[in-house]
């Protein structure tokens, strides 16, 4: 029975997410149900279940450890989660999405994503990949009458099939390296190596697992399906895998690469470094030339896993929680403003173009407000959570002596506030478009102010998440 | 008089973020959607707050003790403790009266657009008074941290104020005022980064720390130590602005609405010589020492090109702008020189600057608001019809261009006596900035209010208002109070500057003056307390 207790978490969102799937075979045709009930109890007993587990260490059958590592991102992810879910529930009626469906997808992607930051297999986290990479082509795609979305699905399944293959080339070699895909043996195997330049095998499996979630946290050059994913899914699924991905992905990428493969750092950081650069230089400048909101924040989001990486590259202990604050610190933001972006949706039309938000401080100044807010965030403005976030990474990356990294980085931010601004110009500084504004339910408004508040707690009394972080950080490494 | 500095009080907080209650409230009081109805409510509620702010800052120069160079009315928590990163606020001789202009300058900023400004006045009174919080949180942190966020956080609402209540190309201006501020402040911020992980390793205990008393002192090797000053000056240079990095600023100034341009002009622009006297120079003082002869020629090079054009400009807003980086200039240069007479006169410009400056803005605006244009070309012959108006030009213009008896004679004299100590060639150039800014000046005065009035819509033009009274009559008042008794300003500024020059001069070689490195010159301890007798009379 103990071997349970640390996949808790994920069991319970497993189940939410069987209860949606059965709830949607109930459903009469037309019947509206509040399925997203069932994915915020599942989420809710998920955090509740983590807060218990915190500090216990729980591991399963060898292969799965609820440290306070994997429970603060599944903390995370059950505030992406939660955010969704109330989002959504507007969204799916209004788009004739099917809800069952939508719901338990959504659920067992995040289960996908909790076993993914807990898993301390090779092959499980590779499992875990696939569980949620599965769920989210299908997700991408779930406007079945959409041309762009089954392209933008099509594109993501074949680019992501690629890289899984990448990735399991590269967990086979770490298993011909050492005879096994735990990531504790392959450890042993490699600091006992001791010193001297790493065999051939060490490389090319550092390698190919750094193709693998290069691609899954979409950094240069691995990031072309990115723009067209994110486009062409329905703006909610955006918002959900641009920030749940991300965090899953990460969380796994820094267990891979700062407990195993640490011994191999000298070889992985350059590349890690021009990766970076490239990531945070590139998610920027294209995403100036976007008129579309949904394409510009895609870039954006490259560009935040481009800051990410120094966090990464830091490898020290300020490196991992900072990549954790700013992670939860992202989330909160990018959702916020692409909640508001789907919210502000209609049947017809996505309202997703730069200048369907021309003059929203007049029709709806409280969304105008928040969207500012969430913005003023994703550029790293004080008092909001992206600005600590940011501090916190570039500190990170100082620490070590990456001034340069952290240049780029502060001047790529410079530039980002500039397509940042230009949705706030729209919406305050320019005439309005006669675009009809739907109103905004009150499940929505909890999430957008839950949101918010965060953004705002986050940037001005960040200390207990930081040390959240940190404690979580100190258990395992 | 008993002058205690309440030092267990919370009262600077209070100050500094009492603008911001008023900002919310204001904004709440707006209601929902546009209600004309509460316009007044919501105008009211935010003149209150300022004024109400206003007071609290003149309280605290009233319980300020002028003898002491330390930090007062220090308030520590803990913030995050874990880097080192406390709320720590202060306030000495430094910003002290930074903090008193802040408080004087935005009930009137509030007070010149009551009638020019009718879009979204909820919105408006919260942004000038969330600035305000900005503004005075940047003059009392003494943390480094809680100083950028200040710091960085003024653009926000800055950036609102120009772009949706600006003139036609105010997104331009918006947009480049920010881009321009931030790519200074964020190698800053690198550069602040690295001074706390450098205390880090200098103290052994592995914690940064981001407190300004901490970090003053700390050995950093010479290549970090002008990296650093260098990632501050600039960032600091194109706040002032300093020649090169002034192009923004006549962009924001002609674009900004009346109270924009009032508190950029007579705030904003403070922030950035400021930041170099608290900062750049204390902080680094190797680094800035050998700097200072480009920094100086730089500001010098400000002051002759900034008179230059300003003088063959066509708009009165831009005339003004193009004024402020001549003047800006002078201040830098006394800073350059770095001994008592050009600090304290670099930071008695810095006051003066906001005080015409910001009067000059708020009297552009007042024609602006009746005529609907700023150019020169289009007004003169207006002493016959507004006299009264004419004649508050005229006091606020001479003070601007620093006539003995105003306030602006008395910073720019102690600034070329302390820049002459330094480096006579630079003061001799500085100082035909002098002579043009009485040349641009005058001469626009004298167009715009001279001469026979060639355009008839400037015969209806009416006279001052009551509220426009009470824009000019506090500004005038001011400027004739610090040209006669500048003591009153000086004295407590006196401790803390020493103190300043002690510490950035302390373990250099003494400094010789720039032109003449023979000559040993030594800096002689003013004993008496009283300014220069040639600063008090104004002669007549």
């Amino acid at each position: 029975m103990s071997d349970f207790t640390a996949i808790i978490p994920i069991v319970i969102i497993v189940l939410s997410g069987c209860a949606a799937l059965i709830a949607e075979a109930f459903r009469q045709r037309g019947e509206r149900m509040p399925i997203a009930g069932f994915g915020l109890i599942g989420l809710a007993g998920a955090a509740l279940a983590s807060v218990f587990l915190w500090g216990s260490d729980a591991q399963s059958f060898g292969v799965v450890r609820s440290d306070n590592f994997a429970l603060f991102i599944n903390l995370v992810l059950c505030v992406v989660g939660v955010l969704t879910m109330l989002f959504s529930d507007e969204i799916v009626e209004r788009e004739q999405l099917p809800p069952g469906e939508y719901y338990a997808l959504t659920l067992f992607a995040i289960s996908g994503m909790m076993l993914m930051a807990a898993a301390t297999d090779l092959l499980v986290i590779f499992l875990a990949l696939e569980v949620l990479s599965l769920s989210v082509y299908v997700l991408t795609g779930i406007r079945r009458s959409s041309a762009a979305g089954a392209e933008a699905a099509f594109k993501y399944f074949l680019l992501g099939a690629f890289s899984s293959a990448f990735f399991l080339y590269g967990v086979a070699f770490a298993f011909a390296l050492s005879g096994s895909t735990r990531l504790d043996e392959l450890g042993a195997v490699l600091s006992s190596q001791g010193a001297g330049p790493p065999s051939t095998m060490a490389l090319l499996a550092v390698g190919l697992l750094v193709v693998g979630f290069a691609f899954k946290i979409s950094a240069v050059p691995f990031h072309m399906w990115t723009p067209d994913a994110y486009e062409g899914a329905p703006t909610i699924v955006t918002a959900f895998m641009s920030t749940g991905v991300k965090a899953a992905a990460f969380a796994a990428f820094v267990r891979v690469f700062l407990s195993p493969l640490e011994p191999l750092q000298d070889q992985w950081i350059p590349v890690l470094v021009v990766i970076a650069a490239a990531t945070m230089i590139l998610g920027t400048v294209v995403g100036v030339v976007q008129s579309n909101i949904k394409r510009m924040l895609a870039y954006s989001s490259i560009a935040h896993a481009g800051y990410l990486l120094l966090g990464l590259i830091a490898t020290t202990s300020t490196g991992k929680a900072a990549v954790l604050f700013y992670l939860l610190a992202y989330a909160v933001s990018n959702l916020g403003a692409l909640g508001i972006v789907a919210l502000l949706g209609t049947a017809q039309h996505e309202h997703d173009e730069l200048r369907d938000f021309a003059g929203l401080s007049k029709s709806r100044p409280g969304l105008a407000a928040l969207m500012t807010v969430f913005l003023l965030s994703l550029g790293g403005f004080p008092p909001m959570a992206g600005f600590i976030g940011k501090w916190y990474i570039f500190s990170a990356a100082v620490e070590r002596g990456h001034y340069w990294l952290a240049i780029i980085g502060v001047l790529t931010s410079v530039v980002s506030v500039f397509f940042y601004l230009r949705i706030v110009v729209m919406m305050y500084m320019t005439d309005g478009s006669d675009v009809v504004r739907p109103r905004v339910p009150l499940p929505a408004a909890a999430g957008l102010a839950l949101a918010s508040g965060a953004v705002i707690y986050l940037g001005i009394l960040p200390t207990k998440i930081i040390d959240l972080a940190l404690d979580s950080i100190s258990t395992i490494f | 008089m008993p002058r205690v500095p309440f030092a267990t009080t919370d009262m600077l907080s209070l100050i500094v973020f009492l603008p911001l209650a008023g900002a919310i409230l204001a904004l709440l009081a707006g209601g929902r959607g546009d209600r004309p109805e509460r316009e007044p409510l919501v105008r009211n509620i935010a003149l209150a707050t300022s004024l109400l702010t206003f007071a609290a800052t003149l309280v605290l120069w009233w319980r300020f003790d002028p003898a002491s160079a330390d930090y007062q009315f220090m308030e520590t928590h803990a913030w995050m403790p874990m880097f080192g990163i406390q709320y720590l606020i202060g306030v000495d001789g430094i910003s002290l009266f930074l903090l008193v202009l802040t408080g004087f300058l935005t009930p009137l900023a509030l007070l010149s657009s009551w009638e020019s400004v009718h879009k979204s006045v909820k919105l408006f009174s919260f942004f000038v008074l969330a600035l305000e919080t900005a503004m005075l949180g940047v003059f009392v942190s003494i943390d480094l941290f809680l100083f950028y966020i200040f710091w960085d956080a003024m653009l926000i609402p800055m950036y609102f104020l120009i772009g949706i209540w600006g003139y036609e190309r105010r997104i331009y201006a918006a947009v480049k005022f920010i881009l321009y501020t931030m790519a200074g402040s964020v190698l800053m911020l690198i550069a602040i980064i690295g001074l706390a992980w450098a205390h880090a390793e200098a103290s052994g205990t592995g914690t940064p720390s981001f407190n300004l008393l901490d970090l003053y002192g700390l050995a950093l090797s010479d290549q970090m130590e002008s990296w650093f000053f260098l990632a501050f000056a600039v960032a600091f240079a194109i706040k002032v602005p300093l020649f090169p990095f002034h192009t923004w600023l006549p962009d924001a100034h002609v674009e900004a609405p009346t109270a924009g341009s009032v508190i950029l002009a007579g705030v904003l622009l403070k922030m950035g010589t400021y930041g170099l006297l608290r900062f750049a120079f204390p902080l680094f003082p190797g680094a800035a020492l050998a700097m200072a002869p480009i920094i100086a020629l730089l500001a010098v090079i400000g002051i002759i090109y900034g008179a230059l054009v300003a003088m063959v400009q066509p708009d009165l807003k831009k005339l003004v702008a193009y004024s402020s980086v001549s003047h800006l200039g002078f201040v830098v240069l006394g800073l350059c020189a770095m001994n008592l007479q050009g600090v304290q006169g670099s930071l008695y410009q810095m006051l003066n600057h906001g005080v015409s400056t910001g009067g000059l803005f708020m009297i552009v605006g007042m024609l602006s608001d009746r005529r609907h244009t700023r150019l020169i070309s289009e007004f003169g012959g207006l002493k016959a019809v507004a006299p009264r108006l004419v004649a508050a030009f005229l006091v606020v213009t001479l003070s601007s261009i620093a006539l003995p008896g105003l306030n602006g004679f008395v910073g720019e004299f102690l600034i070329l006596v302390g820049a002459f100590r330094w480096s006579p060639t630079l003061t001799a150039l500085a100082a035909t900035g002098v002579i043009l800014s009485a040349v641009y000046m005058l001469w626009m005065f004298q167009r715009v209010n001279y001469g026979p009035i060639t355009n008839e819509k400037n015969r209806t033009m009416p006279d001052l208002t009551p509220r426009e009274w009470a824009l000019v009559v506090p500004t005038i008042a001011m400027a004739i109070l610090m040209g006669v008794v500048p003591g009153m300003f000086l004295r407590p500024m006196e401790p803390s500057v020493s103190r300043l020059i002690e510490r950035v001069t302390a373990n250099q070689p003494v400094r010789v003056r720039l032109d003449d490195r023979r000559t040993v010159n030594p800096e002689p301890r003013i004993a008496t307390r009283d300014p220069r007798p040639a600063t008090r009379e104004p002669r007549p």
